[in-house]
């Protein structure tokens, strides 16, 4: 198969980079893969990739770069198939979208992947006829607006399979939006073995790392840990990762005087170099998308202490085996298992076994092989019943017009702007 | 255009460091090839690779020998009875083969036996080398070699003062000893305060009182010493051991307000870039 991921910015650093560059790289091992960046700010990549996945770009925002892609008027208009509901709108432009849309009419691929919404639609709506339409979806249904989900609703009908990080994900976008013939199917993100030995348990520090925003809930976090320090003053908190929500948090520990326990350490390189330090990994967030960091550590040898919350990372870690789940929002209930672990290390040394284990499930190789067999069964179908596809595509079409019309009119009353 | 040559490295609770470099294979080394580790003059990322190897002697560049450990795998070793002056140390790889150095990237370090590092106190001189990555993306270390050896633990910014907690390497309080405030600024007495001894444990109470009636205007930083005895040299109080590069952002400590007649002052305790312990006296305007 030929496969083409459609990725935001390539060049920068992230989740959504991180596992795209996993799971191409191990996709590539039997199959042609590219990944095509619609900017590029830098000359290289900032993260490793295999030299075997292919990696261009559509639009050149280098400083020194020689096209006049920066200064194009069609970069200062905005963007008008690129959602403006998208968090990353702002980035969009009208010479995006054009270059998008040649790109898609152009691909040679046997399946091309939208890795952000905004890019899905762009897929949904202009690849030309033949190749697979696949969205993977980064961030779950919960996190996006109203706008967003709307111009979703009338993009991704037309779309051959949409792949979600989580189960509870997947029936979001069933329950929440209308997919006839769309294939939805929860497969985790990649996340590679570290490039060191796992965590031994040994030492006296809970971990956490993410972006520090609202919906990571690190401020539930540090209340829990002001529990924990006056219990087991030995032990102590490190909190990876920056965002906007570090001068918030700085303050929360200074008032509770936990600065002697709890650190925020700013954005690390790879990850996996600091979850080798710690003996418990923690997620508090309300939400989490993929939950790849959670992931790394579990692959790391770390129990998790994580929320169970319907779109939280309650889906990576099973309670009692590989670490513990706690409600949302809950700083002595978070406490409560945080002792529970620190407190018996045998069962921390068990869980962090099993956590080892069954996070293998990660490994690029096997969510490539996933993600290999949903194309293969999709293109066989398709294959099978060359009337199908385009079937589905005039339904799809309907369907999105369908709502189209509906939203707009919606939107006309309330004032809002649709794509 | 070459690729980049990165470096993993490996820390040993001794304080030794493991460089494994991931080479094309098939990358051919010579007797002469080194890990290249260069002092750093003025400020990080000017470094170049100039310089050649007739200067090997001189005491700001460290060979290493860089010797085939796999395939596609070049090691070096810098043991912990290798010192390295203290300050920030640019990595490069000579190959051996007649060019010149190259910048070495960082790769994955595996630093956890630096974490909670805890020597016996009676070491005597102490190196500590974290590696790190540059401003521009390059790799370094931060190198310390002190002996004797004030270490800071945990720091309490209390209601009369501020109370450091910290353990003595390579020398033993005796009578006479004391801890020291001294200001940077001219023409201010140090303060001194007592210390409390337990072991190698130290501890003692800045209090507020004498540092903000030295204050005359901005922001005036104060250097914190340990004086272990009447007749041993003072010893500057840092926080070394861990694999933290900089302590300033990670190991933040709230300022105290504290009424003085000129208006209200703010102090605090806080990490100066080389990692050494002070406190920070802040006027009304001097803020921020």
């Amino acid at each position: 198969m030929h496969i083409s991921f459609l990725l935001h910015h390539a060049y920068g650093i992230g989740e959504t980079v991180r596992a795209t560059f996993s799971l191409a790289d191990a996709l590539a091992a039997q199959h042609d893969v590219e990944i095509v960046s619609v900017l590029r700010h830098r000359d290289a990549p900032a993260l490793d990739l295999a030299p075997r996945v292919a990696l261009r770009h559509l639009v050149d925002l280098r400083e020194h770069a020689p096209a006049g892609d920066r200064m194009d008027p069609a970069h200062a208009r905005p963007a008008k198939v690129f959602p403006a509901a998208e968090p990353c709108f702002g980035q969009y432009s009208e010479l995006t979208d054009r270059r998008i849309a040649a790109h898609l009419r152009r691909t040679e691929a046997d399946v091309v992947i939208g890795t952000r919404p905004g890019l899905t639609v762009h897929i949904a709506r202009q690849t030309r006829r033949g190749p697979l339409r696949v969205g993977q979806e980064p961030h779950c249904l919960a996190a996006h607006g109203r706008g967003l989900r709307l111009a979703l609703r009338g993009a991704y009908p037309r779309l051959d399979a949409l792949v979600t990080a989580t189960e509870a994900d997947a029936h979001a976008h069933l329950r929440r939006l209308r997919l006839p013939g769309v294939r939805v199917a929860a497969v985790p993100r990649a996340v590679p073995a570290p490039r060191l030995a796992p965590a031994d348990g040994t030492g006296r520090w809970v971990v956490a790392a993410g972006r520090l925003t609202r919906a990571k809930r690190y401020d539930v976090l540090v209340r829990a840990f002001a529990a924990v320090a006056a219990e087991r003053p030995d032990w102590r908190l490190r909190i990876y990762g920056g965002g906007p929500e570090k001068p918030a948090l700085r303050a929360l520990i200074d008032e509770l005087d936990l600065y002697n326990h709890v650190f925020l350490m700013g954005p690390a390189g790879p990850l996996e170099s600091e979850w080798a330090k710690g003996a418990v990994a923690v997620d508090p967030a309300d939400r989490e998308p993929a939950g790849t960091d959670l992931a790394e550590a579990l692959r790391c040898g770390l129990p998790a202490v994580a929320t169970d919350s319907p779109y939280g990372p309650g889906e990576l870690v099973e309670d009692g085996v590989t670490g513990r789940l706690v409600p949302a929002g809950h700083p002595a209930a978070l406490a409560a298992a945080l002792l529970e672990l620190i407190g018996d290390t045998a069962g921390r040394t068990r869980m962090g076994a099993a956590a080892l284990a069954a996070s293998a499930r990660f490994d690029p190789a096997a969510v490539a092989g996933r993600h290999a067999a949903l194309f293969g069964e999709l293109l066989d179908r398709r294959r099978g019943s060359g009337l199908r596809g385009s079937l589905h595509r005039v339904r799809g079409t309907l369907i999105g017009g369908a709502y189209a019309t509906k939203d707009a009119a919606r939107a006309a009353v309330r004032g809002v702007r649709t794509v | 255009m070459p690729v980049d040559l990165k470096a993993d490295c490996i820390a040993d609770s001794a304080g030794g460091l493991t460089f494994d470099l991931n080479v094309p294979q098939g990358t051919g080394t010579t007797w002469s090839a080194a890990l290249v580790l260069r002092l750093r003059a003025g400020t990080d990322d000017t470094g170049t690779a100039a310089g050649g190897t007739d200067d090997t002697a001189a005491d700001n560049e460290v060979r290493l020998p860089l010797g085939p450990n796999g395939p596609g795998r070049l090691r070096a070793v810098l043991p912990s009875t290798v010192a390295l002056a203290e300050g920030r140390w640019h990595a490069f790889a000579d190959l051996g083969d007649g060019a010149d150095p190259r910048r070495l990237l960082p790769g994955v370090n595996d630093l956890r036996a630096l974490v909670d590092r805890r020597p016996l106190a009676a070491i005597g001189r102490l190196g500590v080398r974290i590696p790190y990555a540059t401003k521009l993306g390059n790799l370094a270390l931060r190198s310390w070699l002190r002996g004797p050896h004030a270490e800071a633990g945990d720091i309490l910014v209390g209601p009369e003062g501020i109370t450091v907690t910290g353990r003595l390497y390579g020398a033993s309080p005796a009578a006479g000893a004391h801890a020291e405030a001294r200001a940077r600024r001219a023409g201010r007495d140090p303060v001194a305060v007592p210390l409390t001894v337990e072991g190698p444990t130290f501890r003692f109470t800045l209090p507020y009182g004498e540092l903000a009636a030295h204050w005359r205007h901005g922001s005036e930083p104060w250097d914190l010493w340990l004086c272990p005895a009447e007749d041993l040299p003072p010893v500057r109080i840092a926080r070394l051991l861990d694999d933290v590069p900089e302590k300033e952002q990670v190991f933040s400590y709230p300022a105290r307000p504290v009424p003085a007649p000129a208006g209200e002052l703010r102090i605090g305790p806080y990490y100066t870039l080389d990692n050494d312990l002070a406190v920070r006296v802040t006027g009304p305007v001097g803020r921020e």
